[in-house]
């Protein structure tokens, strides 16, 4: 019984296993509205949920290497090292840090965003 | 009569005096200095009763460069306690940055490598990982299912300690991940790993450890992933073992070492970090 019981816990845990992608499961997915992107609208949700913990004015200097991204005007200055960092290229420090990549509708609004002219809308 | 008496007696004396010498079994000790090689599990587990408190660090790419301090500037850390519920069954649960990921584990050691009246050339062991990701979801709009955030890590750890200074270990390796991107990307990863450590000192050992990485077609995936590679130091100090690690994996679990090196050494993409272990004698 006592080397049985690990493997029985073994299999109550490994009883929910899946064989899903987001491709299938999320068509809406690749669909991702890349017109008309919003600062306010649709790049700053990005920012305030995956990077102000580290990045924002107060934590910037601390964890976010003094690189602030809450204001407009920051985030223009910075666009092409923060596309360079969210699609994890070679010469950029990958970023969210220690994490995989955000989701790529997320990188496609930011590199849309950009592609139009960074406004501040 | 009498000589043939004496002759019988001589022979149940020799069977008699071998019953009693049997041959005892030596047991193989100290395979590995600690229950990992760098960044994977080795076959050794905690003895019953010891809880070990591990902190890992693993720091920046070394290719950062000096404004990054060679990468110290940034840090991912895991934390985590392990426990032997008897010498040969360990079980874990941790917590890291990587992912925000909360796992746990069991390893098992059915078989020791022993000399003697039982030969056993290698030392195996088996661990399973429970893998969950705590990050928020990427889109709270949709419906998320929290199974999706459950990876499992599946390990046959063979070892064998060639002599006092060298072991060798093989680690045929299975990632399941329940949510991947899209249809290319794998939800099964299968890897082989190999290990070895050489023993320098009493305190202080080289160790090495890489695994080969089965991409079922990586032109496709998502993301380009690479074989993870991992060199350093075992320092053994009393009650600690200290590793000092060299590697292109920024994660400390099993999830992210298979499934998410994107590092590469000759690109520089290398880690410093190390791993702490403090054991505590709790029963």
């Amino acid at each position: 019984m006592k080397k049985v019981l690990p493997f029985v816990i073994l299999i109550l845990i490994f009883r929910s296993c899946y064989w899903d992608n987001e491709e299938t499961l999320y068509p809406a997915l690749g669909e991702c509205d890349t017109t008309d992107v919003s600062y306010i609208g649709d790049i700053v949700p990005i920012l305030s949920g995956n990077c102000y913990s580290c990045h924002s004015n107060l934590n910037a200097p601390s964890f976010g290497s003094g690189i602030r991204l809450e204001d407009h005007q920051d985030v223009v200055s910075l666009e092409e090292r923060i596309a360079g960092s969210i699609n994890h290229e070679a010469g950029y420090v990958p970023m969210p840090r220690g994490s995989s990549k955000l989701d790529p509708c997320s990188i496609l609004k930011f590199e849309a965003w950009v592609a139009d002219g960074s406004p501040d809308n | 009569m009498i000589v043939s008496v004496n002759t019988l007696y001589g022979q149940d004396l020799e069977s008699f005096l071998e019953d009693q010498m049997e041959e005892s079994t030596e047991y193989t000790t100290a395979t590995f200095k600690a229950t990992r090689i760098m960044n994977g599990h080795s076959v050794e587990r905690m003895p019953e009763g010891q809880l070990d408190f591990r902190i890992s660090h693993r720091f920046g790419r070394v290719n950062s460069g000096a404004y990054e301090f060679f990468g110290i500037d940034q840090a991912n850390i895991h934390l985590s306690l392990e426990y032997g519920i008897r010498d040969w069954l360990m079980v874990g649960v941790g917590r890291g940055t990587f992912e925000k990921t909360v796992d746990g584990f069991v390893k098992i050691s059915p078989l020791r490598q022993s000399t003697g009246a039982r030969n056993m050339p290698v030392s195996v062991s088996f661990m399973s990982g429970i893998y969950v990701n705590g990050l928020h979801w990427n889109d709270p709009e949709r419906e998320n299912y929290f199974y999706h955030r459950i990876s499992y890590a599946h390990q046959l750890m063979i070892a064998r300690k060639f002599n006092q200074r060298f072991s060798l270990q093989l680690t045929p390796s299975y990632l399941h991940r329940n949510l991947v991107e899209t249809v290319f990307d794998p939800n099964d990863l299968f890897a082989l790993g190999a290990g070895a450590r050489l023993k320098l000192t009493s305190r202080i050992s080289f160790n090495a450890e890489y695994f080969y990485v089965f991409d079922p077609d990586d032109r496709y995936l998502t993301t380009e992933i690479h074989n993870p590679l991992a060199v350093g130091f075992d320092i053994e100090t009393g009650g600690h073992v200290f590793q000092i690690i060299l590697t292109n994996s920024v994660a400390m679990r099993e999830n992210g070492i298979i499934g998410y090196t994107t590092g590469r050494w000759i690109d520089g993409d290398i880690h410093i970090g190390f791993n702490i272990s403090r054991v505590f004698q709790l029963k």
